[in-house]
């Protein structure tokens, strides 16, 4: 991947970062704009011996010579801007010049105030592994705690036949330091390279795993816009104490090319002719020695480095809500605190994960139209509906879905609806000796306004996460099924270890945009996230039927697993990121 | 899933569970032991349920599926034996009968049906005032085949082996309304007749039951009749059973004063060809 590859790199591709994220727009739309942070990044006092790159500054950059640096980060999201901590929390790493580049809003997220009785619809649950890492680039200090919501346990059941699985955290912490069957087969890297801990500059501020593992909570619930938050001041705090970290926000990358006979005043040491050049909106010129895609699963840059992704859509879309739920209508323990409650119905998972302060968020997969009639159903009908999804039977919940006219407007009774089927499956409960009665969900009461949004469902991989000068994280390298709640975890697990990767380039002298140097990422991230995709993938299609022997069999499977300790053990751990290379050899 | 369905519990497994059963008595159940209650989730020996309702017997998986089998060979060796047919429905009819409520529970008039519950019976029909009508009504033909037949509305055998109240009017329902197939398509109440109207119940309702009368009912024909079976009967069935319209969701007690090819007409049925 030298000479030969750069001919391909040299047709410049057309890009439009606007294709970043559509959702991710969705959400931020919100946030008040600031145009005071805009252009810090004109002038750099200097750069580093190791960079190599040219006292350069903005008018160069204007009138077409390149701006050089180090590292540029195309996709201000939480992956890109965890990388962008994560460099700049580096001993190493964080002497370099680095570029963060967003089409949206970024320092908006700096302004975000919630409110107690409001939370975002987009909420993503946060594995220990995924903590240990924000804890590490210091972005968990700056959460609100009282926003963060522990996930303690599980139940997960199959809407056809019943058959349920509980997981609780207590159980994750045995045998922890065991390494299983289940590691060895899904955490694919070979090598185990030091701790991941050393790299970074706040000692103290590491956390102690084995105290962690004592509540061990399989997941935290947050708001995607509050570790924004948290990120981007951790970013600030960088910047304040000089690390050369610019941030180019509502700014596109217009085009991004490598740069083959610029014939510029570089010194003549290095060779910069096969850098990409990124070409911005706002006229400026970026060239750098890696360029990092974490622009989503559109991404521009993937394209530029022409890496074919693999993958499908599924024929559903996930609808996210904001619910509100009254805890004492659950008959779990505690009024069902910290459990997370999944569905499969044909149509798709539905899940309710936990909140605090009374709410939960909601995330149901299902068929396109239906995903488009629940938004638009009036409120009362939609949390009926919500609570029928959770309790009614399919061919029940088929029929009120079915009812949703045009306009949103429900064409039959729903509340009566639904009261005759739940007093007909009283009745028949009633009848029948059950052994273990098993948790109901508790009742959702209300559902936030405005919080309602559809976004398609996907499975993607790209066929490698590096090339020369280029390197993907996030969903730019991988998309992968909400229905295990994995997607940001293995993201971060990505900027986790590409800026391990960095610095240990960067501290053995290689050039850390050689391809040479990237392949420890790729070889360490690429067959856990496959695995990971793989796994949700063959689940969602398991539960996506509700033919006869199917659903005997995954039935059977499930219960056996549920009744199968050691097992349920490794599958949790699997979930939590407990099982992977940084965690287990940390403990 | 529940394991009355499972009957390829295998003895082993059987046992294994009565043991972890009696072991649990004393000591918190072990893993193994807990996976060996999965094939068999309760005994084979206990009924799963309590009485649900009028005419209910609650009978142990072991019981039911001595039950299946005997009805099974007895209604084949007597078709007429009416109790037999019935008793090997319900034994085998299971989760059949909870996709004929779902697809019931889909469907405007199957869900009043499901949730009003009607009965036919001599009474609920008037069966007087359906004489009344004029011939060629749905009402007045379906008055004149019992009368042929020296049947009544009520002479059928109540649900006895259901273990849910619903499905059991579901079974209930599906057997009350078999005479006014008979009036929709013109079939007699001959062997080869009944085992054409077999196969077409087969592919409107799935049931067990349906598909055994189907397969090993033309066990009995003489070769006149399976003949006339397959080269008439079994093609019209196919044709008509699957694209006519579900006949569980038919409110028959409101059809009767319309004329019957007006019936056959809205439901999708063409009349068998008669022989």
């Amino acid at each position: 991947m030298t000479a030969g590859t750069l001919s391909h790199l040299a047709a410049a591709v057309r890009t439009k970062a606007s294709t970043a994220s559509a959702a991710r727009a969705a959400f931020r739309a919100s946030s008040p704009f600031i145009s005071a942070q805009r252009a810090t990044s004109t002038v750099r006092f200097s750069s580093s011996s190791q960079s190599g790159s040219a006292g350069n500054d903005a008018s160069n950059s204007l009138n077409g010579t390149p701006e050089q640096y180090d590292v540029v980060i195309v996709g201000g999201g939480i992956a890109g801007s965890a990388l962008a901590c994560a460099l700049a929390s580096g001993r190493a790493s964080g002497t370099q010049k680095i570029a963060l580049i967003e089409a949206f809003d970024l320092s908006g997220h700096m302004q975000w105030s919630p409110k107690p009785d409001q939370y975002s619809n987009r909420v993503s649950s946060l594995t220990p592994r995924s903590v240990l890492f924000l804890k590490q680039i210091g972005v968990w200090s700056e959460l609100d705690l009282s926003r963060v919501a522990p996930c303690e346990g599980m139940q997960v059941w199959d809407g056809v036949s019943g058959a349920r699985i509980t997981f609780d955290g207590a159980d994750a912490k045995k045998d922890s330091t065991r390494s299983s069957f289940l590691r060895q087969v899904f955490s694919g890297a070979s090598s185990t390279p030091a701790s991941s801990a050393e790299f970074f500059d706040d000692q103290q501020q590491q956390p102690d795993f084995s105290k962690e593992q004592e509540s061990s909570p399989l997941a935290y619930m947050t708001e995607n816009l509050h570790v924004q938050y948290g990120l981007q001041k951790q970013i600030l705090a960088h910047k304040a104490r000089g690390i050369q970290l610019d941030i180019f926000e509502r700014t596109k990358v217009q085009d991004i090319s490598s740069n083959t006979s610029s014939g510029q005043e570089s010194d003549a040491s290095v060779d910069i002719s096969d850098w990409p050049v990124i070409q911005l909106d706002n006229g400026r010129k970026l060239q750098t020695r890696l360029l990092v895609g974490a622009d989503g699963v559109n991404s521009p840059v993937r394209t530029f480095a022409k890496i074919e992704s693999l993958g499908w859509d599924y024929s559903q879309f996930g609808l996210v809500a904001t619910l509100q739920i009254d805890p004492s209508t659950s008959t779990a323990p505690d009024q069902g605190k910290g459990i997370a409650w999944q569905r499969f119905l044909p149509t798709g998972p539905i899940a309710m994960l936990p909140l605090n302060n009374g709410f939960a968020s909601l995330v149901w997969s299902t068929t396109p139209k239906i995903a488009q009639d629940l938004k638009k159903l009036p409120a009362k009908e939609f949390c009926a509906l919500v609570n029928a999804a959770f309790n009614a039977s399919p061919a029940e919940l088929e029929y009120l879905c079915k009812n949703i006219g045009p306009d949103g407007q429900p064409l039959v009774d729903f509340q009566s609806e639904i009261e005759w089927r739940a007093s007909v499956q009283d009745a028949e409960k009633g009848g029948i000796n059950r052994g273990r009665e098993d948790y109901k969900a508790p009742k959702v009461v209300d559902v936030q306004e405005n919080t309602r949004a559809p976004f398609p469902l996907r499975m993607r991989n790209s066929n490698s996460y590096v090339e020369d000068r280029v390197v993907l994280v996030g969903d730019a390298a991988h998309t992968v099924h909400p229905l295990a709640g994995q997607g940001l975890n293995q993201g971060l697990a990505d900027v986790e270890c590409l800026a391990r990767v960095i610095e240990q380039g960067l501290l053995s002298g290689s050039d850390i945009g050689n391809i040479h140097s990237l392949t420890p990422y790729s070889s360490e991230r690429f067959f856990p996230n496959l695995a990971m995709l793989g796994t949700v993938d063959k689940l969602s299609k398991l539960y996506n039927t509700d033919f006869g022997p199917v659903v005997w069999a995954r039935s059977l499977g499930l219960t056996a697993v549920d009744n199968m300790g050691p097992i349920k053990t490794e599958i949790m751990r699997f979930a939590m990121g407990l099982e992977e290379p940084t965690s287990s050899r940390r403990v | 899933m529940s394991a009355r369905t499972i009957t390829a519990a295998t003895a082993n497994a059987t046992i294994a569970s009565i043991r972890a059963r009696s072991l649990a008595l004393t000591r918190r159940p072990a893993h193994w032991t807990r996976c060996a209650t999965l094939f068999t989730c309760r005994s084979p020996l206990e009924p799963p349920t309590g009485k649900l309702y009028e005419g209910h017997i609650p009978i142990s998986p072991l019981q039911r599926s001595i039950l299946a089998v005997g009805s099974a060979f007895t209604a084949l060796a007597n078709p007429l034996r009416g109790d037999m047919v019935a008793a090997l429905g319900e034994t085998t009819g299971g989760m059949f009968l909870a996709r004929i409520r779902d697809q019931m529970l889909l469907d405007p008039e199957g869900r009043r049906i499901l949730r009003e519950r009607p009965k036919i019976t001599s009474e609920s029909m008037q069966l007087d005032a359906l004489r009344q009508l004029p011939d060629g009504t749905f009402g007045r033909e379906y008055v004149r085949f019992l009368d042929d037949q020296q049947v009544s509305p009520d002479t059928r055998e109540p649900v006895h082996f259901v273990d849910s109240e619903e499905l059991a009017y579901v079974m209930q329902r599906y057997r009350e309304t078999h005479d006014f197939y008979h009036t929709l398509t013109g079939l007699p109440v001959t062997v080869d007749g009944e085992i054409a109207l077999k196969w077409f119940e087969m592919l409107q309702t799935g049931l067990p039951m349906t598909m055994l009368s189907s397969f090993f009912g033309p066990l009995r024909l003489t070769s006149e009749e399976r003949s006339r079976l397959h080269e008439y009967y079994i093609p019209w069935a196919l044709e008509y059973g699957s694209s006519s319209k579900l006949l569980m969701n038919v409110r028959w007690e409101e059809w009767m004063d319309r004329p019957v090819e007006e019936v056959q007409r809205e439901l999708g049925v063409q009349p068998c060809p008669q022989v």
